[in-house]
């Protein structure tokens, strides 16, 4: 699928693993640390923007700005935006990444080619979504082009239920801790199976945006039926055509996951496949927790908290970022929020939030955090001496209860917690 | 040539650049490199030597200012046996060699090594030990000698033989 997406991209009937092919870049992405402030002049010197049109801008890494440094960047960012009349600017809306699959800017089949890591996370849609740095970016916006490097490819397929108080973010920590943060180094990762075919978007943004975790280029989940209908019902007015793997595509490797067999996990600090069961997790005092980010600010991510607090109150400060703001607007209307704050949950604006350690709850030496969050290397969310624990909304939530790490079924099962 | 500062495998961009410095310029980051894992690192090493890591060196964020950090402070090329694939790419852009050749371990801090880009080679003075170099051929390698992306569109923009790809 990823070969055939990149050839389409290409023009070229075929492409195999290992060529260097140039493609057009079906869109471009990038945020308010990695655009205009590093680039604008870039983009001039190549001659200016090509098709302002395939271009979305979201400042959500530095909002809102903490000082006086940050809030200059904010501001460039607007006014390039301002000045290439850019259609697709969002500043407070959320982050990049959610906002571009709640607003379809990205479509099965499309080659996505973005300024931030995190980019992986629109292969959810069925895309192929790869990220660069700024100054790459910057001769993308100009010509339009860009080469590429066809990346072996893996499957991973995904079969079974997920037992109760396990979550998305228990398969995606699963992956890491039992095949390392390299499995996926340059490869297209593609998920599929059954598993993956009931899922909705915010569920399968999870394994995209934690493909990059695994190191690889791009992280796609096969279209479904599901995704399909999700589409139609959000009543796009622009045409696109699916793309599926074939029946004898090659894979490098295989994986098969049953998910039904997974528990709540916990990546202890500094590395994302530093897995342990939850259950397991020794001296896990925790100085705070966090729910948010572009993979853990999700919805799915408040209502599954809420689950776990409904009725109780957090021994330790929980903040929330909401992913973008409709999720905010949306847990306000239905009362996620009101027992979200009934459990003592403190809420911050849509956006990326402490998750690079720029603002908004960040660690000082010693603290502890567990969060949601994409990653937890040495010193992202603070101080190099603080520490991240990775969980599920769940495990984060039962921890905030606790003031330790435990799981989630400690909590949810009626046994009391210490 | 150069004296090699040896890291772990799996360093991140988090550690060679720190979020808290994701607020600088590009051309104010030097002063920065490896601050979350080394900070007297900027203080010890010299023009032209050589950063030498295990597996997955530059994983995580694609923050383009973490090798440009590494580049301001001196070093002149990166040897691994694999990097985080967005950091590679943004070496090469920014004109810093990134170098895999397949174990690292026998290299020691502080040995001389000569990166010989056309040889294909990286030798280690202090052992004689010559190890070929994996990567760094078709376009990453031509825009390596152009000198970083930039330079390389400009070339590719003037090239009337190079027509502007027609998706389907």
């Amino acid at each position: 699928m990823t070969e055939k997406i990149i050839a389409r991209a290409a023009g070229q009937e075929t492409v195999r693993p290992g060529d260097e092919i140039w493609a057009v870049a079906d869109r471009i992405i990038m945020n308010d640390t990695t655009g205009p402030r590093r680039i604008a002049g870039l983009i001039d010197e190549l001659g200016g923007v090509r098709d302002r049109d395939r271009i979305v801008l979201a400042s959500d890494h530095f909002v809102p700005p903490a000082n006086i440094r940050q809030a200059e960047i904010l501001k460039t960012t607007r006014e390039w935006a301002q000045s290439q009349d850019l259609e697709h600017y969002f500043e407070y809306q959320g982050v990049l990444h959610n906002l571009i699959l709640q607003e379809s800017l990205v479509l099965p089949g499309m080659l996505l080619v973005g300024a931030d890591s995190h980019t992986v996370t629109a292969g959810a849609m069925g895309a192929v979504a790869v990220a660069v740095g700024s100054t790459e970016l910057a001769t993308v916006i100009a010509t339009g082009e860009i080469w590429l490097r066809v990346p072996q490819g893996i499957l991973i397929h995904l079969s079974g239920q997920l037992s109760p108080w396990v979550e998305m973010r228990d398969v995606t920590m699963h992956l890491l801790g039992k095949y390392k943060a390299d499995f996926a180094l340059y490869s297209g990762v593609e998920f599929s199976g059954p598993f993956t075919e009931g899922l909705d978007l915010e569920q399968r943004l999870v394994l995209s945006n934690q493909g990059i975790e695994m190191g690889s280029k791009n992280s796609t989940v096969v279209p479904s039926r599901k995704l399909l209908d999700l589409i139609e019902a959000a009543d796009i007015q622009q045409d696109f055509t699916p793309i599926y793997p074939d029946d004898d595509a090659d894979y490098t490797v295989k994986y098969e996951i049953d998910v039904g067999e997974l528990v709540p996990q916990v990546a202890l600090p500094h590395a994302v496949d530093n897995l342990v069961p939850a259950d397991q997790v020794q001296d896990g005092e925790v100085d705070i927790a966090w729910i948010g980010s572009c993979v853990g600010g999700r919805y799915a991510d408040l209502r599954a908290a809420a689950d776990v607090l409904q009725g109780k109150q957090v021994r330790i400060p929980l903040l929330i970022n909401p992913a973008t703001h409709a999720i905010y607007r949306r847990a306000v209307e239905d009362g996620t929020f009101q027992t979200l704050l009934d459990a003592g949950a403190v809420f911050q604006p849509a956006g990326c939030g402490p998750c690079a350690g720029l603002h908004s709850g960040i660690l000082a030496a010693d603290e502890r955090v567990i969060t949601t969050a994409t990653r937890n290397f040495r010193g992202r969310m603070g101080s190099r001496d603080s520490g991240v624990y990775l969980a599920s909304p769940y495990t984060v939530a039962a921890s905030a209860l606790a003031g330790r790490v435990i799981d989630p079924r400690q909590v949810s099962e009626g046994s009391k917690v210490a | 040539m150069g004296r090699a500062w040896v890291f772990p495998a799996s360093v991140s961009t988090d550690e060679i650049l720190p979020g808290e410095y994701l607020d600088r310029r590009n051309d104010e980051v030097g002063q920065f490199a490896m601050a979350g894992i080394d900070p007297e690192f900027v203080g010890k090493v010299k023009p032209g030597d050589v950063l030498v890591a295990g597996p997955n060196f530059g994983s995580g964020s694609g923050r383009e200012t973490a090798p440009m950090a590494l580049q301001q402070a001196g070093i002149a090329a990166l040897i691994a046996p694999s990097f985080g694939r967005i950091f590679f790419r943004n070496s090469i852009n920014i004109g810093l060699p990134a170098v895999t050749i397949e174990a690292t371990e026998s290299i020691e801090q502080g040995d001389l090594l000569i990166v010989d880009l056309d040889a294909g080679t990286v030798v280690d003075e202090r052992t004689g030990e010559t190890f070929p170099i994996q990567n760094l051929r078709g376009t990453s390698r031509e825009i390596l000698d152009a000198g970083g992306i930039i330079e390389f569109t400009k070339l590719r923009l003037a090239d009337k033989s190079k027509q502007p790809v027609k998706n389907k």
